[in-house]
């Protein structure tokens, strides 16, 4: 295969000289061919936090910002007793950990659910090593947390993740990512906006295909007491 | 209804101008993916400077594909994955298979891949008695219908909700409904037991990173995560044009790819794979296996203006703003893939020979490459291809199915057009004979349908005035009211 | 200014008034315009269907023409015969004297809408209609040579004039070439929904900037014996009414 690449690439290149000779001659202006009518841009002033609520609920997400886990193991209480939640399954979050057992639910926790027992559980909570505030999006990694299916499985996911890991922009999050350098690459890394979604049939919006149909996610703004 | 194929595009094409149904949900799509793509452009600050940094990874990837490649290859290797090279999809499908077989799997779930819709994956595994399942909604109620994606994106466009409900109800046993609701519901409730017993799971890959080896995957539905999840292996499809350079490359094709395609800011999950687990308790595939595919791609490298084909991350926005899409939907085109895409891969993928139509299935409007979010010039490929069709040199394709057939009778016609229209004294002697001629013709100043003897001798005519007046040639040409002196300063 | 007139073949045979506008208006600006009689077509046709041999002839002839007769600019009412102009040298990619002689031909070759506003900087030529009219924006002129806000600057110029936004004034009207006469049926599916839009606009005239648009869509509404004519940019410059 590497040689037929090869060979067609050298094929290519006295055609790619002459493009290039007739790009150097076209000094008339730039290219107008692909342009689109300029239009106005949406910008946006505030914290990054406030700039993920708005992000995230525009795409049919919830989003808490609370002042510490205590607060937040409150929403998360909240949530599981308006859902009558049975079984919940969580990753292995140091903080999603902690927020639960503050929360002290009435529902039976399962910390390393079989696949079997996860497709019965109503309510999935999970850490998240980011949020990106630009698109509301919450980043997980593998080497962060385990039992990540917990996000995925239940019809309910609430997410905690700390204000201060709150970034503006995906860029930045990539850039962390990849200055962590060779074996700081978690195996897998799971961004999720907002609940599972389809437009497949007639494109009418269906919320909840596969993946959670509601998803919370809980900011905590103060510092963490682990 | 007769087999759809490439080969019968115009044929196709006046079935799905008469169905009705087909053209609502047709201009629903133009309208709703084009007004929210408009929408979610504009959410970036400088949405041309991110298609010229898009594009130029592209080029860059595609002028040094072996380097990339091999680079992506062995970071994949490092990581745990195992690599395997499919030349063709029969090669391609042979790998898939024999990976199933070899570990003794019989269930296998699917989430949507254009790739494997590329070289018939399914077919190839039903014929040796395994039954893939599709668990993308679109592709689970085309695989119910046996049928083929109208949409690169959307691949149930073409059905309505009724429809679907009363494929439904016949082949899940559920109660029709109205409610998409509903629908979904039972899809999610059937499928999941799919997911539970799977022990394969395929995908196919939106961006290959060369620097790290991970694979990356979009979607809106989580399916795909289910996928590359729960079973034992997974075993990923990916043409080898999906390589991109480096692992921050990903923020701007992340930026475009879900703003072309479906006019979201991001889909609902990307998941990014690197590799095997790292510890056995980790959650995951134990196995990893990427079928890096071929299959008609390197031939396109072997040009600039075809080269441009392989920057396609298949958003789909070039069939939602295309005018001739939006009148005969995908099935029209006889390929899996349609619209100005597929009208300019199908040929080069396929063979020139059975889709010669499709080149030609164009206003050359230029739609497709005002939103193409990677600027490929859809219409200069076009182009390329026509001349290819004339020319009978389509390079490596013309093997496989044989020379293209050539049109004498319109050749004859561009060359008298081409020798008579050199001449300004036969140029202008043709304007006056047909001047002559028009009387005939010209009613009211117009020339009405033309039919008869006359629409035998001038098919292009007969086309035209079928359902458009012709106008008359003027009495006077301009060039010789200009020689008449009609024009000189002053009059 | 000495400006010479690329007529096109279509404005040519069919519309010459088209013509007689053009060279209204240039003049009316203050160019001098001359007209070199042996020009016949750019060969777009043949191009665009994929017969590259006889366009390059029909092409070499075209460049050869308009080197001549020192004009310093060559003006076309056509957004898609000025395109092609510009397409040129992509007949001579081996040939690199020709493919010279090709952009630099192109490089002072206008639309006229565009060589008006943008090398002229004249957007009121004096012109005056009555009536409301709408724009179709011709693909190629759009799309190949990117003229969005240059001919609807022109006709806000003009007095009496009402102009109305079409919706989806950018979409393709059908023709394409030979395109509208292979796939008619396609063609003119596409053509409907220009039609529609341009009888809802309520308009007295649908303006646009190409003869051949102006054939694919005044050839639909005669048919339909509707009251909307078409008129072509340089005809409603040129207008006095």
């Amino acid at each position: 295969m590497f040689e037929a690449i090869r060979g067609h690439l050298a094929a290519s290149a006295p055609h790619d000289a002459v493009r290039a000779a007739h790009h150097a001659a076209a000094a008339h202006g730039e290219d107008v061919s692909a342009r689109e009518e300029k239009r106005a841009t949406v910008v946006f002033e505030g914290t990054a936090v406030e700039r993920f609520k708005q992000a995230l609920e525009a795409v049919a997400g919830k989003c808490f910002v609370v002042r510490d886990e205590a607060a937040a193991s409150e929403v998360l209480r909240r949530i599981a007793e308006q859902r009558d939640s049975q079984r919940v399954a969580v990753t292995d979050s140091k903080l999603a950990g902690r927020v639960l057992k503050l929360a002290a639910l009435r529902s039976e926790v399962l910390e390393n659910a079989a696949v079997e027992s996860l497709f019965e559980c109503d309510l999935g909570v999970t850490g998240a090593r980011w949020g990106v505030a630009e698109t509301g999006t919450l980043v997980i990694e593998s080497d962060a947390e385990r039992n990540r299916l917990a996000s995925l499985v239940p019809a309910a996911h609430v997410a905690l993740v700390e204000a201060r890991n709150v970034r503006h922009t995906l860029g930045e999050v990539l850039q962390a990512i990849n200055e962590r350098g060779e074996g700081g690459l978690s195996r897998a890394i799971t961004f999720i906006t907002g609940p599972s979604r389809t437009s497949d049939i007639e494109l009418t919006l269906a919320i909840g295909v596969h993946g959670p149909a509601e998803l919370y996610v809980v900011v905590i703004e103060g510092e963490g007491n682990g | 209804m007769h087999q759809q194929t490439s080969e019968t595009f115009d044929q196709n094409a006046r079935e799905a101008l008469a169905d009705v149904q087909l053209r609502g949900a047709l201009r629903n799509l133009a309208t709703t993916f084009g007004g929210r793509r408009k929408e979610a452009i504009a959410t970036v600050e400088d949405w041309e400077g991110l298609r010229d940094r898009a594009r130029a990874a592209k080029d860059e990837t595609l002028a040094h594909l072996d380097k990339y490649l091999e680079q992506f290859a062995d970071n994949a290797e490092r990581a745990g994955a195992q690599i395997h090279w499919g030349r063709d999809g029969a090669e391609a499908c042979r790998i898939v298979l024999e990976l199933i077989r070899a570990r003794g799997a019989s269930k296998v779930v699917k989430s949507k891949s254009m790739a494997t819709e590329e070289i018939h994956l399914n077919h190839a595994l039903e014929a040796e008695g395994l039954a893939p399942v599709e668990t993308d909604l679109g592709e689970w109620i085309i695989q119910l219908a046996h049928e083929t994606p109208s949409h690169i994106v959307v691949p149930a466009i073409h059905k309505s909700k009724r429809q679907i409900a009363e494929l439904f109800a016949e082949k899940v046993g559920i109660e029709p409904t109205d409610d998409v609701a509903v629908l979904t519901g039972a899809a999610r409730r059937i499928l999941r037991r799919q997911f539970a017993e799977a022990e394969v799971g395929i995908s196919g890959v939106n961006f290959g990173v060369a620097e790290t080896g991970t694979i990356l995957i979009l979607e809106n539905e989580g399916n795909a995560r289910l996928t590359t999840s729960l079973p034992r292996t997974h075993i990923a499809v990916m043409g080898i044009e999906k390589v991109i350079p480096r692992f921050t490359d990903l923020d701007v094709f992340l930026k475009l790819l879900p703003r072309s395609g479906t006019g979201q800011r991001l889909t609902a999950y990307q998941s990014l794979i690197t590799g095997t687990k790292r510890r056995p308790e980790d959650e995951g595939p134990e196995e990893l296996h990427i079928v890096l595919m071929d299959n008609g791609r390197s031939r396109m490298l072997s040009h600039p203006v075809t080269r441009q084909s392989l920057a396609c991350i298949r958003c789909g926005a070039c069939l939602n703003a295309c005018p001739v899409y939006q009148q005969v939907g995908g099935h029209a085109y006889g390929s899996v893939y349609p619209g100005p895409i597929g009208a300019v891969i199908t040929p080069q993928l396929s063979g020139l020979k059975p889709a010669a139509q499709l080149p030609y299935a164009s206003s050359l409007c230029g739609a497709c490459r005002e939103v193409c979010p990677v600027k490929i010039d859809i219409p200069e490929l076009l182009l390329h291809l026509r001349a290819e069709v004339t020319e009978g040199t389509a390079a490596g394709t013309a093997a496989q199915h044989g020379p293209v057939k050539q049109r004498p009778l319109e050749r004859f016609a561009f060359g008298l057009y081409a020798r008579a229209w050199s001449s300004p004294t036969l140029y202008l002697l043709g304007a006056r004979v047909a001047r002559l001629l028009q009387g005939v013709v010209v009613r009211k100043g117009r020339i009405g349908k033309v039919g008869g003897l006359l629409a035998k001798l001038a098919p292009p005519l007969a086309a035209w005035t079928e359902w458009r007046d012709a106008p008359p040639l003027a009495p006077r040409t301009f060039r010789e009211q200009w020689r008449d002196g009609q024009y000189r300063e002053g009059n | 200014m000495r400006v010479s007139l690329f007529i096109t073949c279509l404005v040519d045979q069919l519309w010459p008034s088209v013509g007689a506008s053009a060279v209204e208006v240039l003049r009316r600006a203050g160019c001098e315009v001359v007209f070199d009689e042996r020009q016949t077509c750019c060969g777009q046709p043949a191009f665009n269907t994929g017969y590259r041999n006889e366009a390059r002839r029909l092409a070499r002839r075209f460049i050869e023409i308009f080197e001549e007769g020192g004009a310093d600019y060559v003006v076309s009412p056509s957004g898609s015969c000025t395109a092609m102009a510009h397409h040129f040298h992509e007949l001579f990619a081996e040939d690199e004297r020709w493919r010279r002689r090709a952009e630099a031909l192109a490089a002072r070759t206008y639309e006229f809408g565009a060589f008006l506003v943008n090398v002229l900087k004249v957007e009121d030529v004096g012109a005056s209609f009555k009536g409301r009219v709408t724009w179709h924006d011709a693909c190629h002129g759009l799309r190949d040579l990117g003229l969005r806000e240059e001919p609807r600057r022109l006709i806000r110029g003009v007095r009496g004039a009402e102009f109305v936004e079409l919706p989806n004034a950018d979409a393709c009207c059908g023709f394409g070439g030979t395109f509208s006469v292979k796939y008619p049926e396609i063609s003119v599916a596409i053509l409907d929904n220009k039609i529609d839009a341009i009888e809802k606009a309520g308009v007295r005239a649908v303006v646009s900037g190409d003869a051949s648009c102006l054939m694919q869509i005044g050839g639909r509404l005669t048919r339909n014996n509707s009251q909307v004519r078409t008129m072509h940019l340089a005809e409603l410059l040129a207008s006095r009414e």
